[in-house]
């Protein structure tokens, strides 16, 4: 638990003794020492590795900085935008991102002072502590973006407030001072970063060499006196200018991809996550599924099991309206009441390409295929003329039995009909098919 | 009262196998789509039956809705009937049963009384436009294709920025970097020719 | 004609080595010496890459939505909609594989053309035009086998249609021979009707077997494409050419850069299904009636109505005839010259987009109304 002393002390004395000391050093060192005020180059002692991490690390910095300081400087538009989910999604994934490239960038360049001799020999104290401490704050930063995620939505209603707090000369710790310790050692590093500016590299910030990418190329040539030498570096120098260019514009580029799909496809493998009505309708949906597909295995079951299945009560079929039913083969089939007063059943699948036949009678007591026009007479199951359909729909043996469970009467498939029972009898029956050595 | 117990009766026995086909009937000519009962009803295959959201095979509870529902002749407040879809319970709250059935013989005013405020499955097509266009009204990737583009363009408007910009930039960077290797490839061959 | 009196061992290794040049196979001569011609047909040469773009597009969209699609009957339906509608991104991924499946196919169909045109077949080249037109059958088998995926009544009932219409050839077949063709449908299906079995095959050849057999002929489609570069496409003696590498590269790229922006905004903007009745987006029903309007995929429309129209043995000679002629055109068309084959592709281009987008008007003109 840090006393209350030292925390209004690093949240409003460090702030000002930072930014006066940022300020006066800055002018100091102008004065006294004016083309030190940049960063010293050491590109021409050792090139790869500064590549491989000045670029991540300037790139992933520059972009967590312009986040930061847009929540300050806009804090109600920018309040505005991260109540949107999407949005807010979004700006986390670049920051956590940036600040990813940045750690990897920045661990680079520390490896590379510590470990390249050529460069040890113009590394000083000051650049090894000021990388250490960027270091730090790069690491407590993206332990604040996990540890405390959306920053960027809860920083508006107290870091913000804070800042302006301070930029407007009347300081109000009280925002800021019940925020996680993890949080308040980030903002006090920030301000011992600032205070460090111009009396490190670090001041080389006021000087952006932004149009560097843009501007001529300067050529360096060696004292060298092979020619051919001078040529390839004429074309090399701008071939890296080239690379540059383009890591940096597909990093751009990268990020406002990410940007333009974190909204929608982000969460692409966090997997679904419905609400408890969608879910219910999903486990709805699919227990019908599986409902339907035990009911189809039963029907295979008894068809494999049962010499005979009950398709209907006779007194149920209807004239005009078919019902579907499925035969011995698994296929479907459809039931009628014939103008005998006897059952009739016949195949629904269609002869020509295999789709299933509707189930209401025409005026000409046809059914119609839908797949291809064909419509089928049910009494001679023959397709009309010029159907695509050929062959006929072949009628389905049953059998009729009596309450008792006799078999009273049997039709084959060949149509012809064994035994005798008036129609009002047989409205009493129960109409069943038959597995084929049964039938007649 | 008995007028309603009469048209009751005459719903419950009169067209029991139907699901008011006239509408389907409509839908179909008015826009050129095949249609089936699954627009409004919970069984594609319409209420009669033994399948899963049909008659038959509703339980104790379901069969209390289902009365309660059925008694909705006026327009009220909240329809939950279980062998209809939201659209169809939609459509018996805001126009009351007596209504429908007179619809019957007149069903592209069904869509001018539904009115275009509601929009079930928020693709920007009001449900009874979607009537209309024999689309889905509860099938948020189901519309009529240019006024789904046109809709999901102005939702998506932020993505759609993006996308072309991080083409752009990416593109932009892509040939960067062959530009570079060609130069390098370039100076490699000039330092052979020498 | 000298070679004829060579040995075959010996004009099969010359065949060989003059397509597998050994003194070419190098980045030298592959990319950084090749040239492109340039002249008012340039345009084609862009269409094998934009298909080899789709192609990636399809890899990558396949590939996620492996992560929550389930190849089973009761459930693959169900998961398909969860993708549509609880996976975050799900419909852009699941319509960008849509889309991009169109559009890989059609950018095939035009390549295929154009290259007739252009006499790209012609010696040393045939083995690009073998291997490219056995990548165009794996594009429809990829598209016929990923139709089935959803499980839903156009789906099946599609499926169903296009592998019955196999056992049609029965007809024409003598005694025991004719039922043939229904043992070589049920072994596609793996039983007797369409089901489980088949949609686990397949998912098997769609996500397995069809891009192992891509990548293999793909690779020698390229490698052939880069050792041979393109083909000079015209008659003209003197064709001014640029450097493959790195300006064509860089304009390849950017139609890349174009084709994705359209084809990600099309996916985010327009559901592919939204062109269907809803009734064929149903979950299949095996006990129900078949919903009215089943087709197959605009790109089978072009041997689907000669296959609705015609007597069955003229579409089967006639696709033989077709098929057989373009898989062996580098020897058919040897010495056809580019004026003929450009006005054959023509004839044939004309026939494919009036029967795609009329076919449906024919048929209803033809055989429309209640008999």
């Amino acid at each position: 638990m840090i006393d209350s002393f030292l925390l209004v002390f690093l949240l409003v004395g460090l702030p000002y003794v930072a930014v006066l000391g940022c300020i006066a050093g800055s002018i100091w060192r102008f004065r006294s020492a004016r083309f030190s005020y940049s960063a010293l180059s050491s590109q021409f002692l050792e090139d790869k590795s500064l590549v491989l991490g000045s670029l991540p690390w300037h790139l992933g910095i520059f972009v967590v900085l312009a986040g930061h300081a847009v929540a300050f400087l806009i804090p109600r538009v920018w309040a505005g935008l991260v109540s949107n989910p999407g949005f807010l999604w979004t700006v986390e994934a670049i920051g956590l991102a940036a600040s990813v490239l940045a750690l990897i960038g920045l661990t680079t360049l520390l490896v590379r002072r510590l470990t390249s001799g050529r460069v040890q020999a113009v590394t000083t104290p000051i650049d090894l502590t000021v990388l250490a401490l960027l270091l730090a704050q790069v690491v407590l930063g993206i332990l604040v973006a996990v540890q405390h995620s959306f920053g960027a939505a809860w920083a508006t209603g107290t870091v913000s407030p804070y800042l302006w707090s301070l930029a407007t000369l009347r300081p109000n710790p009280a925002l800021v001072s019940d925020l996680p310790p993890l949080v308040q050692a980030h903002m006090a590093l920030a301000w011992v970063l600032v205070l460090l500016i111009p009396f490190s590299r670090l001041v080389h910030i006021f000087s952006i060499p932004i149009a560097y990418l843009w501007r001529a190329p300067q050529l360096v040539v060696w004292a060298n006196p092979r020619r051919f030498q001078g040529v390839e570096a004429a074309v090399l120098v701008p071939a890296r200018r080239y690379f540059l260019r383009g890591v940096a514009a597909i990093s751009v580029g990268g990020a406002l991809l990410a940007a333009g799909t974190a909204g929608t496809f982000g969460r692409f493998f966090f997997g679904p996550r419905p609400s408890e009505k969608e879910q219910t309708k999903l486990d709805q949906e699919k227990l019908t599924r599986l409902r339907q597909t035990q009911r189809e295995k039963e029907l295979t079951l008894e068809r494999a099991r049962q010499r005979y299945i009950k398709i209907a009560k006779v007194k149920d079929l209807d004239t005009k309206k078919g019902r579907y039913f499925i035969d011995y083969e698994m296929r479907a089939a459809l039931a009628f009441l014939g103008d005998d007063g006897l059952p009739l059943f016949i195949s629904a699948k269609c002869t020509h390409l295999g789709c299933t036949v509707a189930s209401d009678l025409d005026a000409q007591g046809r059914v119609l295929c839908p797949c291809h026009v064909s419509y089928f007479d049910i009494k001679t199951g023959m397709p009309n003329a010029g159907a695509p359909a050929k062959d006929p729909l072949p009628h389905i043996a049953w059998v009729l039995m009596d309450a008792k469970g006799d078999v009273v009467m049997r039709r084959g498939a060949d149509g012809r009909t064994h035994g005798d029972l008036a129609p009002d009898q047989a409205a009493l029956c129960d109409v069943y098919i038959a597995k084929r050595e049964e039938s007649v | 009262m008995t007028s309603a117990l009469r048209v009751f009766v005459f719903l419950s026995i009169a067209v029991p196998g139907y699901a008011h086909h006239e509408f389907q009937t409509f839908v179909q000519a008015h826009s050129g789509r095949p249609v089936n009962c699954a627009m409004c009803h919970t069984s594609a295959d319409g209420p009669e039956g033994t399948g899963p959201g049909q008659i038959g095979s509703l339980d104790e509870l379901e069969r209390e809705r289902l009365n309660r529902a059925r008694a909705a002749f006026d327009p009220s407040p909240v329809v939950d009937s279980p062998i209809l879809n939201d659209f169809g319970n939609l459509i018996v709250a805001r126009l009351g049963k007596r209504r429908i059935l007179e619809l019957r013989s007149n069903p592209a005013v069904l869509a001018t009384e539904l009115g275009n405020e509601s929009d079930l499955d928020r693709d920007g097509i009001p449900d009874a436009r979607e009537y209309l266009e024999g689309t889905h009204p509860l099938m948020r990737h189901h519309g009529a294709p240019l006024s789904l583009f046109a809709h999901e363009l102005r939702a998506n408007a932020f993505h759609v920025v993006m996308l072309g910009l991080a083409t752009i930039i990416t593109l932009y960077g892509l040939i960067s970097i062959l530009r570079g290797f060609a130069l390098k490839m370039q100076a490699a061959a000039n330092a052979e020719d020498h | 004609m000298g070679t004829t009196l060579e040995p075959r061992s010996k004009r099969v290794a010359r065949f060989v080595r003059e397509r597998f040049p050994i003194e070419k196979l190098d980045a030298q001569s592959m990319i950084v010496k090749k040239e492109v011609p340039l002249h008012k047909m340039s345009w084609a040469y862009y269409m094998g890459g934009l298909a080899l773009f789709f192609l990636l597009v399809q890899i990558v969209t396949g590939l996620l939505l492996l992560f929550y699609y389930q190849p089973t009957v009761s459930d693959a339906h169900a998961s398909v909609a969860t993708i549509s509608e609880h996976i975050s991104g799900g419909a852009w991924i699941r319509n960008l594989h849509a889309w991009s499946a169109s559009a890989m196919i059609l950018t095939v169909i035009v390549h295929l053309f154009t290259t007739f045109a252009m006499k790209a077949f012609a010696a040393p080249r045939e083995l690009t035009w073998v291997s490219g037109m056995s990548l165009a059958l794996l594009v429809f088998a990829f598209g016929f086998t990923g139709y089935l995926l959803p499980w839903n009544q156009i789906a099946v009932n599609a499926t169903k249609v296009g592998l019955q219409s196999v056992e049609a050839i029965g007809q024409y077949l003598p005694g025991e021979l004719a039922r043939w063709p229904i043992y070589v449908r049920e072994t596609i299906q793996g039983e007797p009707s369409v089901g489980q079995a088949t949609l686990s095959r397949f998912f098997a050849i769609h996500v397995i077997v069809l891009p192992l057999l891509t990548v293999g002929a793909l690779g020698v489609h390229l490698l052939q494409v880069q050792i041979h570069g393109m083909s000079r496409g015209v008659d003209a003696l003197k064709v001014k050419t640029e450097k493959f590498f790195p300006f064509f590269v860089i304009k390849d790229l950017s139609v890349w850069g174009v084709a994705f922006f359209v084809v990600a905004v099309v996916a985010m903007c327009l559901p592919f299904d939204a062109f269907l009745p809803y009734p064929l987006l149903e979950p299949y029903n095996p006990l129900g009636s078949t919903p009215d309007g089943i087709k197959p995929e605009w790109y089978f429309f072009f041997v689907y109505y000669p296959l609705e129209l015609l007597p069955y043995w003229a579409v089967i000679a006639g696709s033989t005839v077709v098929g057989g002629a373009l898989f062996l055109a580098p020897w058919i068309f040897a010495r056809t010259t580019r004026r003929t084959l450009t006005v054959l592709a023509v004839a044939g281009a004309l026939y494919f987009v009036v029967i795609t987008l009329f076919g449906h008007a024919i048929y209803e003109a033809l055989k429309g109304g209640t008999p």
